[in-house]
């Protein structure tokens, strides 16, 4: 993206003075409401698109909309849970139903991000012999990715975004029986990844039977 | 409460999403099940340890920037 443009942020400043007193309170609000989750959304939009420009292109375009009907907004709801609908929403309909092919998986990106960081908040729980509390980041997050999509779904936004049954059933379209089963199986699957990975590293674990 | 039963709540136990008369009756069945409870820990410890180890990442500069900038312009002028 662009570096913002002096002449440009003039304009914006004179247009900010122009502003109605209702649409001036309404950006105020947009910000307090919807642009403090800007790095759960661009986290999430990685992690579903694993390509840094289409994960950018789809929080822009998440936030567009989301200005744009911020008026449909029910206040007092959950606003993150309202802009990961949209978000998600925007996945559907800019990569699956045709229009736009995804950019390259970026593994390598995810990957390199992981080795610069490993060992680095392998602080918490050393003294734990579990070796599950030792996991690096990279081998829960390969494990997370060897899930198919509707498991790795549910479990990111339960566990990562700490979203609702209720929110989530509404994301995913589906009712709440579902998501339930869907996060009890796909933390089984996950589980079972991970002992794999402990059994290569040559840990045995209590809980293995 | 059967295990079958109990097996049915286990996401929903580790997630907070009991009610309160099903969190009375799931917690007397794992106190007394060793294979339920099993499920539960596991289940349990997998949902930590996802939390803790899967790395967040940060909007980088230029898209805070330029969503700052997207709001901050009136919505004739934007659109
Ligand atoms: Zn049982």
């Amino acid at each position: 993206m662009d570096k913002p443009d002096p002449a440009q942020q003039r304009i914006n400043m004179q247009t900010h003075e122009l502003l109605s007193p209702a649409e001036h309170k309404k950006q105020i609000e947009f910000q307090n409401e919807a642009v403090v989750h800007l790095h759960a959304l661009y986290n999430y939009a990685l992690h579903i698109t694993m390509n840094p420009d289409d994960a950018e292109d789809l929080v822009q375009d998440t936030y567009l909309k989301a200005y744009r009907f911020f008026n449909s907004f029910e206040r007092g709801t959950n606003c993150k849970a309202w802009l990961f609908k949209i978000l998600k929403n925007n996945y559907i309909n800019i990569f699956r139903k045709n229009s736009k092919e995804p950019g390259k998986v970026d593994y390598d990106l995810i990957k390199d991000f992981y080795h610069s960081i490993k060992d680095t908040r392998r602080d918490t729980t050393e003294a734990d012999s579990d070796y599950f509390h030792t996991m690096l980041h990279e081998e829960v997050y390969q494990a997370l990715l060897s899930l198919p999509e509707e498991f790795r779904e549910v479990i990111q936004l339960c566990d990562i975004e700490g979203f609702t049954y209720e929110e989530i059933a509404n994301m995913v379209d589906s009712p709440i029986g579902t998501v339930r089963s869907r996060l009890f199986r796909g933390r089984k699957l996950l589980r079972a990844q991970l002992e794999g990975y402990a059994r290569t590293n040559g840990f045995t674990t209590d809980t293995d039977q | 409460m059967n295990c079958n039963e109990a097996l049915l709540l286990i996401s929903a136990a580790v997630d907070g999403e009991l009610s309160f008369t099903e969190k009375q009756q799931f917690l007397l069945h794992i106190s007394k099940c060793e294979g339920c409870y099993g499920e539960f820990d596991d289940a349990q410890r997998t949902k930590m340890i996802i939390k803790e180890r899967v790395v967040r990442f940060k909007a980088p500069q230029t898209l805070i920037n330029s969503i700052m900038q997207l709001t901050s312009l009136s919505p004739k002028e934007t659109f």
